[in-house]
């Protein structure tokens, strides 16, 4: 049996498990530079009319007045609590795939001997008792059906409490029926709209059709869930994340932004995030992408918007390098007289760092090979997150960074940010 | 002005990479009793993922010991005994009581057992 378990609302609830005055009522977070609504609890949701993805500055008046508190994305938070989530659930299981800042799969076939029903209680009281964040948890046979209990746990809440387990084949009929096609895991809104427009309207009459009509129309990806659905585990378990194929970062500017220089510094900064990240899972990117835009919401600004993508000689993930291309690249698509809201980068083509293949024609620059690189990251760990750093990225103020107006305390990180308790007498 | 003659330049030799003992006299007697130093964190934290910390703002608790700026570790995982102190929430605040032997009229929600008071002496 695969177990899914997953946090209900988990930004929202992470910043209600510090704010007991704010238990019970509606909560939303607000996307990098408070953007947009990217996360909000059931209160929230209960409120119709709160519409996700939507601007801020559009909504920000509705959710005032529907005594909504907001918060600045808190990822340092976030991360931190799906950390301790994850080591709990690895009590549970040697096998935890994390899928997600907040699912991962659990291998239970080892646990023959269990009530499935039980240890999904226990996953789910465990998570609530030692970090205060609710979770569900679905069990079954094969992860899309894992992931379809688990959507069942939360929606019949008063009958299932949260774990909700398929494990006959009346209950796992019973829950096809029950799953609409379009929310079934993996099956796109194209193949649901074509599979509604033949009369497929839930997933068990996806699973009644021929095996071989799946084939043809739906490739072996739905072939696999069209198996998974029907209890024949397909889908292999990752206990190690697979590397990332593409890496990119890309965020709105705290005001708008002019001048070359600041948005040359916002871009070697966000090169040298993911570049850090391309050497922590050992690949090289070649091919890299800078992208640069206006503010589209905006009616009285002049839209500009330009992507260059930069193929590398040599693949390659040295922070300096990078910079030094994307520089170049910024150079090309940037356009004066606009005021910019955005820069970002993406680095694709990504392979294992034994596989660069050297180029004839581009002699590798000694300073490449040694361990620069290298002594940089290592001295970044020790020391904290940027101790050294290139200097394209620059030491002035950083105007183009992130405001976080309303972004809570670093409560699990940072000693000066501690949750505080202000005494009174009892 | 003074000049200064810069007379040849040599380079510094490595004598010997720092870290490893140069077997030169008596080797420490102690190195087969080596054992990494007291750590704190092992001492107070039995469950990492499911402590957390609170700091104080006030001298209203110094009946249960807790002063200004101390900071409590709060260890979730733990069933509170009674007479323990835990943080508990009542009415949507954060509260700090010994935990009751019969029930008390005020409802609360326990948030945890606080295991340590950590308290700055100076």
């Amino acid at each position: 049996m695969i177990a899914l378990v997953d946090c209900n609302s988990f930004y929202a609830t992470c910043e209600q498990v510090f704010r007991p005055d704010l238990w019970g009522k509606p909560v939303v977070v607000l996307s990098n530079n408070d953007g947009c609504v990217i996360a909000a609890n059931k209160e929230a949701k209960a409120l119709s009319g709160i519409p996700m993805f939507e601007p801020f500055f559009k909504i920000k008046k509705l959710l005032i007045d529907n005594n909504v508190t907001f918060f600045s994305s808190n990822y340092t938070l976030y991360g931190e609590m799906s950390q301790r989530v994850m080591n709990i659930l690895s009590s549970f299981s040697p096998e935890v795939e994390i899928y997600s800042i907040d699912e991962a799969f659990l291998d239970l076939s080892g646990m023959k001997h269990f009530s499935m029903n039980c240890y999904g209680h226990q996953i789910k009281d465990t998570i609530f008792q030692y970090t205060g964040l609710p979770v569900g948890v679905g069990i079954a046979p094969t992860k899309v059906l894992a992931k379809l209990a688990n959507k069942i746990s939360k929606k019949r809440v008063s009958e299932n409490k949260g774990v909700f387990v398929i494990d006959s084949e009346e209950k796992r009929i019973e829950a096809l029926q029950w799953a609409d096609i379009n929310t079934v895991w993996g099956i796109g809104s194209k193949h649901s709209k074509r599979l509604k427009d033949i009369g497929i309207l839930n997933a068990y009459e996806f699973t009644q059709l021929p095996k071989e009509w799946v084939r043809k129309n739906m490739t072996v990806v739905g072939l696999r869930i069209w198996s998974e659905l029907q209890g024949k585990p397909t889908i292999e378990f990752k206990t190690v994340p697979s590397p990332k194929k593409g890496i990119g970062t890309a965020k709105s500017f705290g005001k708008k932004i002019e001048d070359l220089g600041m948005i040359q510094e916002a871009c070697s900064s966000y090169i040298s995030e993911v570049s850090e990240l391309l050497r922590n899972q050992k690949s090289c990117a070649t091919y890299l992408q800078v992208f640069l835009h206006t503010n589209y919401f905006s009616n009285h600004d002049q839209q500009y918007s330009k992507s260059i993508t930069v193929t590398l000689g040599i693949p390659t993930n040295n922070t300096f390098i990078l910079i030094s291309e994307a520089k170049k690249a910024l150079n090309i698509i940037y356009k004066p007289g606009y005021r910019f809201k955005k820069v970002g980068v993406c680095l694709s083509g990504i392979i294992p760092s034994n596989y660069v293949q050297g180029n004839l024609f581009i002699p590798t620059p000694r300073w490449e090979k040694n361990e620069l690189m290298h002594v940089f990251d290592k001295i970044n760990r020790k020391y904290g997150k940027s101790t050294l750093f290139s200097g394209l990225v620059g030491t002035r103020a950083k105007e183009w960074e992130l405001v976080k107006e309303d972004r809570s305390p670093r409560y699990t990180t940072q000693w000066k940010e501690l949750l505080k308790l202000k005494t009174t007498k009892n | 002005m003074e000049i200064f003659s810069s007379g040849k330049l040599s380079k510094i030799k490595n004598k010997g990479a720092s870290g490893l003992s140069k077997q030169s006299g008596f080797p420490s007697p102690a190195t087969h009793y080596a054992e990494p130093s007291v750590d704190l964190h092992k001492e107070l934290i039995a469950n990492r993922d499911a402590t957390f910390y609170v700091r104080i703002d006030g001298d209203e608790l110094s009946n249960y010991n807790i002063w200004d700026k101390d900071v409590l570790l709060i260890d979730r995982s733990l069933a509170p005994k009674k007479n323990d102190l835990v943080l508990v929430v009542i009415d949507g605040e954060f509260k700090v009581i010994r935990f009751p032997k019969v029930f008390l009229e005020t409802e609360f929600i326990l948030w945890g057992l606080i295991s340590y008071i950590i308290h700055y002496a100076r």
